[in-house]
């Protein structure tokens, strides 16, 4: 149970809303939840629902609706690559595939190290400085903007090392 | 008054309220603006685009604010740079819409182009297929061909099962949001919801049962394409090869008209069958919905259990006998038995059934008597709703009251209209002992034990009465002050917890609250019983009343016993005792299976369901609906009433026994409420908005669904009797007895034995249960969900144990008619663990 598991944290992010609005603090109990286990398991969506006095369907269309939530495991980083229409122009597509190809697998799926999720997203809002592309881990988020096949690797690198380390 | 304002549309002058829609107003002049996403029973959300319209504004001088003219001296139009949608933009004075023109055709021929992409165009195995809108639209719009690469088209998922009722075909939605949308906004059930966006969008349900929600059959209805069907009719059947026949919902009180759609079919053997269950719009009743009972539970009426042929209990068994035989025995009987005649029939019945039985019954002097735990019917018809009445005219304004009532389970389509009147600023006081579902939408909710039902509501006649409700700041005092206040008012009561004792009491002081506080006589005021059958109404008005505990004694003496579509025995086995049944009780018994009671009969007479013939039920709401044979009679079987017309004329006395119509004539000649009604009265029809689809074409299926036009009859709603009563004797009514006590509920999926024999319900019935609170449980020593073994009534049962905070306390909530017999509150053991059998 999330509210076990971190009470103070659950309470909260509940006292941030008025009791009858309940609702209003699925996102970032989905993100607790998410820090969790790197994806919002069933178990955490039924106690979210319950929480926010949702349907469990209502937090489950929340978590398909954003691209920041899921609903199923994957690597321990994201690297969610902008391939909408600015950023194609600048060669977001070709970008993508050499990426993929680099690391040795697919669009959608998870290096064998389990270290790196690749996903093809929509606009992230760094238009001007594709082929851009954020990562998504227990870290937080961040930006890679002005990407080169090359500097992105080099930050996959960096994070093997890390792991390495670790 | 709403200010109204005039336009023209495709050249059609028209004058709605200010804030109508294009959409509908253009519907309203019979011009049809396509649409996937809008409803009009629902707000707009512009998703689809496929209404596109070009909207010309007059000009306005910005100098004078008056409108610039042209040299013909009327306003000059000014058209946008860009197509509005119809569904989203409110009318304004002057406007000219044009949805005819070339270029709103080519958009939406871009629009239907656009959707395609991604739809497969199966319509020869879908089931859609023949009236769906978005096949109809895109003969009317679509491209020929597509400028789109067919490699592209996304191939989905085509048997996603949204729980055992509802199939999603992935490949086929629209994304519409329609059926989301419905069970949001309408019915507050948001068990299914969109997951992913664009072109990855689905329809995910993640309650338990899968779509778990009394009305998911609707969205079948309004989703605008194939992508949701129902278990019951997927594959079933074209469209086109469907007759249509009007009917009323025979499972609750509500009446939902219904229309049922027969097909002769091979499959069948070349008979002619039910294919599906539809709405049949009411829009004073159940509008274009219906609940999902209604929609499944038909199929009772062609189980293979069906009794055929009359039997006869020869040498100690049942045998078939020819219907000569069977009704001379059971004419002589009764005549010899004379006043000794005890006939029990039930709100299954029609009005023509229930009218004929008393009338043989009364022509020896014996009793008729109704077969429910409910009373109140008499009152119902002295300070019921008055005609006019209409829950989807109630707001702000009107107070309703539901007392003891699990709505939602009782009566599903009054719970939609009632939590929707609240909505629109009705005052909603739920009074009941345990939390339901329509709490949620009250403004009061007031708590009593069981048991206090009607001390309860008498407390608010007197306007006093402390009783407070954690998390509901009112009291009993609030409650019926607003009550008091309000300018209409109606009381809808059940019998939730209650049996026949507590259900007159509480029907009493009902009634007296009514009358206490002048809301009687009008329409949208008045009370209204939460029956368990369709026609329980129509009984009481028939004159048949139920056998309360003073009744008891003509039980006890009769010596011919007719009962007609009930089962006592089965129902309750320990009502054999109470009978007295003795060898030479003579028991005739008229219904469509083999009961437990029948299989106890001299004599079983096979009856006709009511899809086979005609007949007419009155609602709750005292509206008397007709409904007309659907599919053919089973060989050798009869309606209820000829069978008893024939017996009483084997008996010596003309009862009218060949048409409905005739016994109905006789019914509107006898029972002062019914005066002046007749088939063709009951037939006629009036306007209804919004309008559905209808005729060969159905044009308006892209407008509100495939729910059916009303054609054959809206009802009529019966005037209030002309003497209304003084207020009523209220006999108070307590509960003894410690330890557990047992109390009956209602759930809409039962074990009867109208819905039974539907197999595809059997998932939501499921085992036997009986719900105790967590600190009773524990107590007992019972776990959640383990099987636990009862004693009742002297005899011993074996349940699941549902554990649940919203039980009272020291209360047993027992489901009626799951297998547990249960007449009222009674005390009850409860013990953990399998029952040993010795
Ligand atoms: S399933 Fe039907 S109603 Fe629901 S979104 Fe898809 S097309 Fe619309
Ligand atoms: S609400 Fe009642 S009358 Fe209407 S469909 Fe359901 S069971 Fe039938
Ligand atoms: S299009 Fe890629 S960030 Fe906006
Ligand atoms: S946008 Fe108007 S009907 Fe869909």
């Amino acid at each position: 149970m999330l509210a076990e598991k971190y009470p103070l944290e659950t309470q909260n992010i509940l006292a941030k809303y008025p009791p009858d609005q309940k609702r209003s603090a699925v996102m970032p109990l989905l993100y607790l939840a998410q820090r969790e286990s790197g994806y919002v398991t069933k178990a955490a969506m039924q106690d979210i629902a319950a929480l926010c006095e949702m349907s469990v369907t209502e937090v489950a269309s929340i978590v398909g609706f954003y691209s920041l939530y899921y609903d199923k495991p994957a690597g321990k980083y994201r690297v969610q690559v902008c391939t909408d229409l600015p950023c194609a122009l600048r060669g977001a597509d070709e970008f993508l595939s050499k990426l993929c190809e680099n690391l040795g697998i697919k669009v959608g799926e998870t290096t064998p190290d389990g270290l790196v999720t690749v996903e093809a997203v929509m606009c992230l809002a760094g238009c001007d400085k594709a082929p851009m592309f954020q990562t998504q881990s227990s870290e937080g988020i961040t930006y890679h903007e002005n990407q080169t096949i090359e500097s992105a690797l080099e930050v996959i690198d960096a994070w093997r090392q890390q792991e390495k380390q670790a | 008054m709403t200010k109204l304002v005039s336009l023209t549309i495709d050249g059609k002058q028209v004058t709605v309220p200010e804030g109508t829609l294009f959409v509908d107003a253009a519907k309203r002049v019979g011009i049809d603006i396509p649409v996937f996403c809008y409803h009009p029973k629902m707000e707009p959300v512009g998703m689809c685009r496929m209404c596109l319209v070009d909207v010309g504004r007059p000009m306005i001088d910005r100098a004078t604010g008056q409108p610039v003219m042209d040299e013909n001296g009327a306003p000059k139009i000014q058209f946008g740079a860009k197509l509005d949608t119809a569904c989203t933009t409110p009318v304004s004075e002057g406007m000219v819409v044009i949805g005819a023109s070339d270029k709103v055709k080519a958009a939406r021929k871009d629009i239907v182009e656009f959707i395609l992409t991604s739809h497969p165009l199966d319509c020869p195995v879908c089931d859609k297929g023949g009236e769906c809108p978005l096949q109809n639209l895109t003969m009317a719009y679509g491209p020929g061909e597509t400028r789109f690469l067919y490699d592209d088209k996304l191939h989905l998922a085509k048997q996603v099962p949204l729980g055992e009722l509802i199939y999603l075909d992935r490949e086929r939605c629209i994304q519409c949001g329609r059926c989301v949308r419905f069970q949001d906004e309408i019915v507050d059930d948001p068990v299914i919801g969109f997951f992913n966006r664009g072109r990855s969008l689905e329809i995910v349900t993640h309650s338990d049962p899968g779509f778990d929600s009394v009305f998911s059959g609707n969205t079948t209805d309004i989703c605008p394409v194939g992508a949701l069907t129902t278990a019951d009719f997927r594959f079933g059947a074209r469209p086109w090869e469907l007759k249509s026949t009007s009917s009323i919902c025979s499972q609750c009180p509500v009446g939902c008209n219904i229309t049922f759609n027969v097909r002769r079919e091979a499959a069948s053997g070349g008979k002619t069958v039910i294919k599906r269950v539809m709405p049949r719009q009411n829009e004073t009743v159940n509008e274009i919905w219906i609940c999902d009972k209604g929609r499944f539970g038909y199929h009772y009426t062609e189980s293979d259990d069906r009794l055929t042929t009359p039997l006869i209990r020869k040498n100690g068994e049942l045998t078939p006998a020819s219907w000569d035989e069977a009704l001379g025995l059971v004419a002589s009987r009764f005549s010899a038995a004379g006043e000794g005649l005890l006939t029990l029939g039930s709100g299954r019945l029609s009005n023509e059934d229930l009218f004929n039985l008393r009338q043989l019954t009364e022509g020896v002097k014996g009793k008729a008597a109704l077969y429910t735990h409910m009373a109140g019917g008499d009152l119902t018809a002295q300070v019921g709703v008055a005609p006019g009445t209409d829950f989807g005219e109630m707001g702000k304004g009107t107070a309703i009251l539901v007392a003891a009532s699990d709505l939602y389970e009782e009566a599903p389509i009054w719970f939609l209209r009632i939590k929707q009147a609240a909505e629109r600023g009705a005052t909603l006081i739920v009074a009941n002992a345990r939390p339901t579902k329509l709490e949620a939408y009250a403004s009061h909710v007031i708590r009593y034990r069981y048991g206090a039902e009607a001390e309860t509501i008498a407390a608010m006649t007197v306007d006093r009465g402390p009783t407070t409700v954690a998390g509901h700041p009112s009291s009993v005092a609030d409650a019926s002050k607003a009550f008091a206040e309000a300018e209409n008012a109606v009381i809808l009561f059940g019998s939730d917890g209650l049996g026949l004792e507590g259900s007159q009491a509480l029907s009493a002081a009902c009634a007296n609250l009514l009358v206490a506080t002048r809301h009687v006589g009008r329409a949208n005021n008045g009370l209204v019983g939460v029956w368990s059958r369709a026609n329980d109404q129509g009984a009481w008005d028939m004159g048949l009343r139920p056998l309360t505990v003073d009744r008891r004694p003509e039980l006890q003496s009769a010596k011919a016993i007719y009962v007609v579509a009930a089962d006592p025995f089965g129902d309750d086995p320990g009502l054999l005792a109470t009978f007295n049944l003795q060898p030479a009780t003579f028991l005739v018994v008229q219904d469509l299976f083999l009961t437990e009671t029948a299989r106890r009969a001299d004599v079983v007479l096979p009856a006709q369901a009511f899809t086979e013939r005609e007949g007419a039920y009155t609602s709750g709401e005292r509206r008397v609906q007709r409904f007309y044979p659907a599919a053919p009679a089973r060989p050798d079987t009869w309606p209820d009433f000829a069978i008893t017309a024939q017996i009483a004329q084997k008996m010596g006395s003309i009862l009218e026994g060949r048409v409905p119509a005739a016994v109905f004539t006789q019914i509107a000649a006898t029972v002062a409420a019914y005066a002046g009604l007749s088939y063709r009265k009951l037939a006629e029809t009036n306007d209804q908005w919004p309008s559905v689809g209808s005729g060969v074409r159905r044009k308006g299926l892209y407008f509100s669904g495939t729910a059916y036009e009303n054609k054959q009859g809206v009802g009529i709603h019966l005037p209030l009797s002309p003497t209304p009563l003084p207020p009523v004797n209220m006999q108070s009514f307590h509960l003894q007895g410690e330890g557990l006590l047992a109390v009956p509920v209602t759930c809409l999926y039962d074990r009867g034995q109208t819905v039974y024999p539907s197999a595809l319900l059997h998932q939501r019935i499921g085992e036997v249960w009986v719900a105790l609170h967590p600190a009773d449980a524990e107590r007992l020593g019972v776990v959640a969900n383990s099987r636990v073994s009862l004693t009742l009534g002297g005899a011993e049962f074996d349940a699941t144990a549902r554990l649940d905070e919203s039980v009272p306390q020291g209360v047993a909530l027992i489901p009626r008619s799951m297998g547990i017999p249960i007449n009222g509150p009674e005390a009850v053991e409860i013990r953990a663990g399998e029952r040993v059998v010795l």
